[in-house]
């Protein structure tokens, strides 16, 4: 792979990796902004979980205290994932991790919209039907954290490869020294 | 490097243990406030020309509750029996709760027009609760035979099925209000006193705007949240519990 071929996927990496931080971040702000035009306060913000949580129930998928787990804990959550693959930290596996949480996303949504359920998708707060472009945006938010994984990966190992030979000239420095 | 990587862990760790923080202090409040016990059914009116009372409960109680449904949707059926029920025995006994029945039958649904006209003009007489009760306990058989009457006339007595008998005398040969795909408003028949109350409510729907049964926004304090879908009572008692924490 020639110089120019790896500076283009570097700054795709970075593209993606922005873009699905951003999601992120975003995704738990609607999540715990408060409602009804209300100002920011712990009490506001205990409201907009609870709205969550009727969100995260209506999939009908977990027992109410399973729901009220996730709803006071996925939002938290998404804003550290954001964060952390804004801080590029440990790409692959914030990477990794965001696949993952959005393969289980959109496995939730698939089975909910084949069951005929017509329900709030509950992504970026109130509001949002389940419907056929919810499905198309979040399985292409899918495909983009695959990628991105699949894409930090690769460049993880390319800079071991990289690495390895310079360790060791230099301990055949230190030798010859 | 390895002084960029360390910061940048540290960088990393300060945000969960800030994450965390903010977690905690969203753990939810049970406190609820304590509210005196009022009677769930509302006061008879034996009035045939009265508006129909479609609430439960008090309407001074601190959280109003509008539900928008059809009587022929499954999940308005399911919302009824496993959430309202428990809350119209609950909270709405103890004062909490003021709940506001609204129709917006959907048109994809046969007889949720003629199960709406019989609801409403229960609600003329004091007999809504009654009625509301046996349509959606009864959901699985009527949908299927579209006999309505016969569970209308199980749920009241034989002198208060000839009321709602008289009011909808001049309903049976025009098709009930429904609600439209596109948004459009279906047309009253004019010798069907209950039909202007069932398109106020599709009116009403639409302002919402409801998209799907069962939908309800709660009102608190002023402030509305909407709702599209079905909850469990356990959840959304727990919402109600937060908002009265407030």
């Amino acid at each position: 792979m020639n110089v120019q071929t790896s500076k283009t996927a570097k700054v795709l990496l970075l593209v993606g990796r922005l873009a699905l931080a951003g999601i992120f971040i975003f995704a738990a702000y609607a999540k715990m902004k408060p409602q009804a035009g209300g100002e920011w306060s712990a009490g506001s913000l205990r409201v907009s979980l609870a709205m969550f949580a009727m969100q995260v129930d209506s999939y009908q998928l977990l027992s109410p205290s399973t729901v009220n787990f996730v709803a006071h804990t996925l939002p938290p959550f998404e804003l550290f994932i954001g964060l952390w693959l804004l801080s590029g930290v440990l790409l692959p596996f914030s990477a990794l991790i965001t696949a993952l949480l959005l393969g289980g996303f959109f496995s939730v949504m698939v089975r909910s919209y084949r069951m005929g359920l017509e329900i709030n998708c509950g992504c970026f707060g109130p509001g949002e039907r389940l419907g056929p472009l919810t499905l198309l945006r979040d399985g292409s938010l899918l495909a983009l954290a695959i990628a991105v994984t699949v894409g930090a990966f690769w460049m993880y190992r390319k800079r071991s490869s990289l690495s390895e030979p310079s360790a060791a000239s230099d301990v055949a420095v230190r030798h010859a020294g | 490097m390895p002084n960029r990587r360390g910061r940048q862990l540290a960088l990393l760790a300060a945000l969960t243990l800030s994450l965390g923080l903010a977690a905690g202090a969203s753990a939810q409040a049970t406190k609820t406030a304590s509210t005196k016990s009022v009677s769930t059914k509302p006061k008879a009116d034996s009035s045939i020309n009265a508006a129909p009372n479609k609430t439960i409960g008090n309407p001074s109680a601190p959280i109003k509750m509008e539900v928008f449904s059809d009587y022929e949707c499954p999940s308005c059926g399911a919302f009824y029996e496993n959430t309202l029920k428990k809350m119209i025995s609950g909270y709405v006994a103890d004062g909490k709760v003021y709940l506001v029945h609204h129709d917006f039958p959907l048109q994809m649904h046969r007889y949720s027009g003629i199960a709406a006209r019989w609801a409403n003009a229960a609600a003329k007489i004091g007999k809504f609760q009654d009625v509301d009760a046996a349509l959606f306990d009864n959901q699985g058989s009527w949908t299927e035979t579209g006999d309505v009457t016969k569970y209308v006339q199980g749920a009241v007595s034989p002198s208060d099925f000839v009321k709602l008998q008289t009011i909808l005398k001049g309903c049976s040969t025009s098709p009930a209000p429904q609600s439209k795909f596109d948004g459009s408003m279906p047309a009253a028949d004019p010798n069907c006193p209950v039909d202007k109350y069932i398109i106020e409510d599709i009116g009403k729907g639409y302002q919402v705007p409801v998209k799907a049964t069962p939908t309800f926004v709660v009102t608190y304090k002023g402030k509305t949240y909407p709702m599209a879908s079905a909850v469990s009572w356990e959840v959304l008692k727990q919402f109600f519990d937060t908002l009265l924490s407030q």
